[in-house]
């Protein structure tokens, strides 16, 4: 469920099989299409996102911990792989590119990424 | 001061010119200085494809199309719009992008610096814009620059030269003959590419005629050897360097099983022009009465019937526009068509490493598909050997094997230029002769 006063890409009559994902500490949660990456479905419903390279998965900021539904995740493909392979190691859950990850199937899918929040007017890309 | 800027009353001098159209002197295949002419002259001034629109089907799909040193980004913009872009940061001159892939949030972002673009070229971000002097970022002089792009049968046309004239003209009139042979929607079956050691015209020039056929590709003869008749093929040449080959009307009934094995050979010699499904379907008319006496009015109507219930956009053709089928279409100054029933082959040839005795090859098989069943986005399936069995047919590898014997023969001590057979090789003496009028300007 998304928190209240938390904006949501689809609205309150959602469908039962949608597929979301939560991120903490912002507490908001998204609605996410099918083949399209977290990222883009943060974009898309005006959550800001760090990242530097838009999505080539070269830079990994913006790499995400998966907290819950892991197993909703579309696999991680080499490019991924080799990016997250280079990432600083830290424990707890696996991490994830959220440029690479998409939602395979109905559920959600709780991430934590710190920096997640409003997207301001002056900071969205105009294309 | 360099070759290529030398010129002698107005017109640019050019060391090995063609003299008439029944030679060609064979510097022109490995001459350093009549390479860099080329690069200068013609590659940065002529229409070239750049990718099939299957390549970057969707909204913010690129990838990048290289021509000797140029590097060139093609953007989808929008579903409309398409941009090429010269790859290089406004910054430090970075290659922005590399391959091809998928804008995300529609931005091109500098690998460097971080610098971002929009997917239309104008500046959207200069990570730490306070330390450079405003003379630096005019929005003018930061933007990408933009090539020029036109789409035409199912590809992406860039041209460099931003005075160059528009392409519809520049693909007249062969352009024209392609059009109705359902050429624009076709998607790739297959494609691959080989890297040649050979000079890119070279390359191209095993396949401006048909004349190697009896010799290089004897299987097609279909056992007739040196009887197989050498001027089966017509042959037409055009302005801007283009030319065609297409089959002569013929009074030779065929059986339906000479027909079928015809097909067959194609089929399994090369996964193109003709599709397990075409042999499929004229396997269907074998042992039919009214195929026996003449097979192909037969088997091309039952095509129709079949690509009708599959839901296959095989276009009605007159008669002579059938005849292109099994012949061939160039388009000045690297790129080929070879068109039959709802399929074609398609050749795209650059040079390669800035080596006049390298070029790399490309090869598409290409097909109608059924309504709805279009595939995806299309991708390179590889690089592949030249005698690599197992991705290339046959017919190419007989093609591909005189190509480097060819190159290196033209070395020899007693070798001074081709000898063009005029009826069926002028569409070589065409080629060179569009080069120069290229070199000449």
């Amino acid at each position: 469920m998304a928190a209240p006063g938390h904006p949501t890409a689809s609205g309150p009559a959602e469908p039962v099989a949608a597929r979301r994902v939560r991120v903490e500490p912002a507490a908001v949660t998204f609605a996410i299409e099918p083949q399209e990456s977290v990222i883009a479905a943060a974009w898309r419903a005006g959550f800001q996102w760090p990242t530097t390279c838009w999505g080539q998965a070269e830079c990994g900021v913006c790499a995400m911990e998966v907290l819950e539904g892991v197993e909703l995740l579309s696999p991680v493909g080499p490019a991924e792989a080799r990016r997250l392979r280079a990432l600083p190691r830290r424990d707890g859950a696996g991490r994830r590119l959220a440029c690479q990850a998409q939602v395979v199937g109905p559920g959600t899918v709780t991430v934590r990424k710190p920096g997640v929040r409003t997207r301001s007017a002056e900071s969205s890309p105009s294309a | 001061m360099t070759v290529t800027d030398q010129r002698l009353n107005g017109r640019r001098v050019n060391p090995f010119p063609m003299q008439d159209r029944l030679s060609v002197p064979r510097e022109r295949y490995y001459d350093r200085d009549f390479f860099e002419l080329e690069k200068k002259h013609l590659w940065r001034h002529t229409w070239q494809m750049a990718c099939r629109l299957e390549e970057i089907p969707e909204v913010g799909d690129f990838t990048e199309y290289i021509i000797c040193d140029q590097s060139i980004l093609v953007v989808r913009q929008s579903e409309e719009r398409i941009r090429g872009f010269f790859n290089a940061c406004r910054h430090r001159a970075t290659e922005l992008l590399k391959g091809s892939g998928s804008l995300l949030g529609g931005q091109i972002v500098c690998p460097f610096h971080g610098w971002r673009w929009n997917s239309d070229g104008s500046n959207s971000f200069v990570y730490g814009s306070e330390a450079f002097e405003a003379e630096c970022l005019k929005p003018d002089d930061i933007k990408l620059e933009e090539c020029q792009s036109a789409v035409w049968g199912g590809c992406v046309w860039i041209n460099l030269d931003p005075d160059a004239p528009p392409l519809a003209e520049m693909l007249a009139p062969a352009a024209a003959i392609l059009e109705p042979l359902g050429f624009a929607d076709m998607k790739v079956w297959w494609w691959k590419e080989v890297v040649l050691n050979v000079n890119w015209k070279l390359a191209m020039e095993a396949f401006l005629e048909g004349y190697h056929t009896m010799r290089t590709h004897s299987q097609l003869t279909m056992g007739a050897g040196e009887e197989w008749p050498a001027g089966s093929l017509g042959y037409e040449t055009f302005e801007h360097g283009h030319s065609r080959f297409f089959s002569k009307p013929s009074d030779q009934p065929m059986s339906p099983d000479m027909f079928i094995a015809f097909a067959r050979v194609l089929w399994e010699g090369q996964d193109a022009m003709t599709l397990e499904r075409d042999v499929r379907v004229f396997e269907g008319i074998r042992n039919r009465p009214d195929a026996q006496a003449n097979a192909a009015p037969v088997a091309i109507a039952a095509l129709y019937e079949y690509a009708a219930g599959a839901g296959i956009p095989l276009p009605q053709l007159t008669p002579e526009q059938m005849g292109q089928w099994g012949g061939e279409i160039f388009l000045f100054p690297n790129f080929f068509v070879l068109p039959q029933y709802g399929n074609a082959l398609s050749y795209r040839c650059r040079p390669f490493e800035d080596n006049p005795e390298k070029c790399r090859f490309e090869v598409w098989s290409l097909t109608l598909y059924p309504e709805g069943e279009e595939p995806g986005r299309a991708t390179l399936k590889g690089r592949f050997a030249q005698d690599d069995e197992e991705n290339w047919g046959l017919i190419p590898r007989q093609d591909f094997s005189n190509m480097e014997r060819q190159q290196r023969g033209l070395h020899s001590d007693s070798f001074g230029h081709m000898r063009l057979a005029t009826e069926w090789e002028g569409a070589i003496a065409n080629l060179h002769h569009e080069v120069d009028r290229y070199i000449a300007r």
